[in-house]
């Protein structure tokens, strides 16, 4: 019990791994947001778990952070299925939510219905790629900080061998890795790159697989954009360096660096949380509805961050280059390739 | 194994089925208390998210149950057969494939000739999912269970492929089928609510069956095959490896409209991850209903209240969406132990064990 009354008083709450850590964790959170007096309601949908110390992670500390900062009472749901996508949005919309994350474009269908019927109700969905009066796609440029991770990957590569591993080819996903691909080739355009989509966020021994092939290969960096499964590319990363290669894994979606200290050069990251605090303050001054959000390097949502345990390995040239390279990007100096994928999008950052 | 999931009489299936809740429900909460929890405040939004008004239980519960109903029954007509049919799973993605092409392709049709085009096409596709196990079971001789497992790997890549490739929406941008056309999505069952009338059609399948095991010719094969094909080869004059052949493709395509029912009544496209499991829960759902398509009714229906009440209680009670995973684990594992001890009781009189 002295576990569970530390994780009440630290109002941390961040879910562990653990399933009865996780389910303390959640109760801990529930009975907060029973006793807050609350300003507005706030739900989250994720279509897998929040302890992936990766993208639902960060969209459950930024539900988390709506609590704090703003004073909102919130519920967090996962769903499994399709099916179960209205079955949330009718009952959050129904029992008084005002505003429902719904984290993945696999929601933007339902969300559309549910704000039909539901008029008074913001659905935000992020990487989402339908617009209407109330339902907006929360759209992260994590290309920015991917291409960032692609510098990295290039100035510490030694056998000029740079693997991907991705969950879904969704477009989200492959911009990611095209603009990881400029970013390698913008330090040194002779370097190979390996790409493999395993079809599954969450299907671990798929990424592990997929990641020991790569390593055969001879790629030595290798970049993820998965979820869950992204603890085994660091895995198979960490057993080829206990068996005496020299090789780094990229962290994505979140700073990971802590996740596996030993090998992740550094994370490609979306401040999810950032992000939805700026929706929802968007939101509370009456702005969101109708376009898509765009969170980005400016608002310094999106970023690449070097994992300072190995810092001391990566040549002063690269940090310099890398951070010269953000600036440029936040002033709007660099085109990073991007892949479009809302509805009637255009431009715009 | 055979002797241990007999088809139970009502009245013991019935008890069985009481057991196996209590026992779950137990055990769900003592694990609730390990948690740290309030079993109580769990089981109250459990109730309100399930049962708690009449919307609830229509919109949600019954909603969630027509996958498993369609499923449980597959199962259970085919293990009254003697047919393991642990396929179901690949028979729902087939079905879903089935109806989303017909819908997606002839979309010119009114809604009077598509439905029935839709539901007949997820019929035949669950049932020709069902016919290559079928025919290495009758032809080769290879067990069934394995086959039809490894066919449901088949069935949910391929679904997966589906999106990815042939069926993708215009675009071409995520992975999922346009939206179905107005005219090829069911209509609500109850106006006002989420229920479509596939829910009514797994009632008619239910009662169909239920008629047949007991009035007809074929349903005495089916249960003369079940016992004993051998038996029912030699006393009976039955033809076992026909009797297989119906009863296998006919548990495919019933199978194959839980696909086609939860594209066309709920989804309105294909997505994947279409299912949960319900295949294989609707293993459980058949074993728990005593193999009997009232019984099965029944059970889907629990099964349905369970995963709407656990949707309420992440979202009420902040509990995780595990925790659901564990209780149906507990159902399952609790039928089949009280199943081995019903069994144990009704042989240990004749001496007649393990038959």
């Amino acid at each position: 019990m002295l576990l569970v009354s530390g994780l009440l008083n630290s109002r941390r709450c961040r879910p562990l791994v653990a399933v009865l850590v996780a389910l303390v964790a959640g109760s801990a959170c529930a009975r907060e947001s029973a006793e807050t007096e609350s300003t507005f309601r706030a739900a989250l949908l994720t279509s897998g778990p929040v302890s992936d110390a990766g993208w639902y992670a960060g969209a459950y500390d930024g539900l988390l952070l709506l609590e704090d900062s703003l004073g909102a009472s919130v519920s967090h749901q996962q769903t499994a299925t399709p099916a179960e996508f209205d079955e949330a949005f009718i009952a959050y919309a129904s029992s008084g939510y005002d505003i429902i994350f719904a984290h993945g474009n696999e929601y933007q269908d339902a969300a559309i219905r549910a704000g039909e019927q539901f008029p008074d109700v913001t659905i935000v969905v992020s990487g989402g790629g339908r617009v209407s009066a109330n339902v907006v796609p929360l759209i992260f440029r994590l290309e920015e900080g991917s291409y960032l991770a692609g510098m990295a990957a290039a100035y510490m590569t030694a056998s000029k061998v740079v693997g991907m591993v991705g969950g879904v080819a969704i477009p989200p996903a492959q911009g990611t890795f095209v603009a990881f691909e400029s970013g390698v080739h913008v330090v040194d355009p002779e370097i190979e790159l390996l790409e493999v989509f395993t079809g599954d966020w969450n299907d671990v021994a798929a990424a592990k697989e997929a990641t020991v092939a790569q390593l055969s290969r001879g790629a030595d960096v290798i970049i993820h954009n998965l979820d869950a499964a992204s603890f085994a590319v660091f895995q198979a990363v960490r057993e080829a360096v206990d068996g005496g290669d020299v090789a780094y894994a990229v962290g994505m979606n979140s700073d990971q660096n802590a996740v596996a200290p030993d090998v992740i050069l550094g994370s490609a990251v979306i401040r999810i949380a950032d992000a939805f605090l700026t929706t929802a303050r968007l939101w509370q001054d009456g702005r969101v509805g109708g376009a898509p959000i765009y969170a980005n390097t400016e608002q310094e949502v999106i970023d690449f961050v070097f994992n300072p345990v190995l810092l001391d390995r990566v040549p002063a040239e690269a940090v310099d280059h890398i951070t010269r390279t953000k600036q440029a990007i936040r002033a709007g100096e660099i085109d990073i390739p991007r892949v479009i994928f809302v509805e009637g999008e255009g431009e715009g950052r | 194994m055979s002797a241990g999931i007999a088809p139970a009489r009502a009245r013991e299936a019935a008890l069985l089925g009481l057991g196996a809740v209590t026992l779950t429900l137990g055990a769900g909460a003592v694990l609730l208390l390990l948690g740290g929890y309030d079993p109580v405040a769990a089981g109250a939004s459990m109730l309100r998210g399930s049962i708690g008004s009449w919307n609830t239980f229509v919109s949600i519960t019954l909603v969630r149950s027509v996958p498993l109903l369609f499923a449980g029954l597959a199962v259970a007509l085919a293990f009254r057969a003697g047919v393991w049919n642990i396929g179901a799973e690949g028979q729902l993605y087939a079905g879903a494939v089935g109806g989303v092409w017909v819908a997606l392709t002839f979309t010119g049709l009114p809604s009077l000739l598509l439905l029935p085009a839709v539901l007949l096409a997820s019929c035949l596709a669950g049932g020709l999912w069902a016919l290559v196990p079928t025919l290495m079971r009758l032809r080769l001789g290879i067990g069934e269970v394995i086959t039809t497992i490894l066919m449901n790997f088949v069935g949910i890549y391929m679904a997966a492929w589906m999106v990815h490739g042939p069926l993708q929406e215009q675009r071409g941008v995520f992975p999922q089928t346009d939206r179905i056309v107005e005219a090829a999505r069911l209509p609500a069952l109850i106006p006002g609510t989420r229920l479509h009338i596939g829910f009514g059609l797994a009632l008619v399948i239910a009662a169909v069956l239920a008629v047949m095991f007991r009035r007809t010719r074929l349903g005495f094969q089916i249960r003369a095959v079940g016992a004993s094909p051998q038996a029912a080869a030699v006393a009976g004059r039955i033809d076992p490896a026909r009797v297989i052949f119906i009863s296998f493709l006919a548990s495919g395509a019933i199978a194959g409209l839980a696909g086609g029912a939860e594209v066309s009544g709920l989804t309105y496209a294909l997505y994947e991850d279409l299912s949960d499991g319900w295949g294989y829960t609707a293993i459980a759902v058949a074993l728990l209903g005593g193999l009997r398509p009232g019984g099965v009714v029944v059970t889907a229906i629990f099964f349905g209240a369970l995963q709407a009440g656990a949707g309420a209680m992440q979202r009420d009670a902040g509990i995780p969406a595990a925790w659901v995973d564990v209780v149906e684990a507990l159902v399952i594992l609790a039928v089949l132990g009280l199943d081995r001890v019903r069994a144990a009781r009704a042989a240990a009189p004749t001496g007649e064990g393990g038959a």
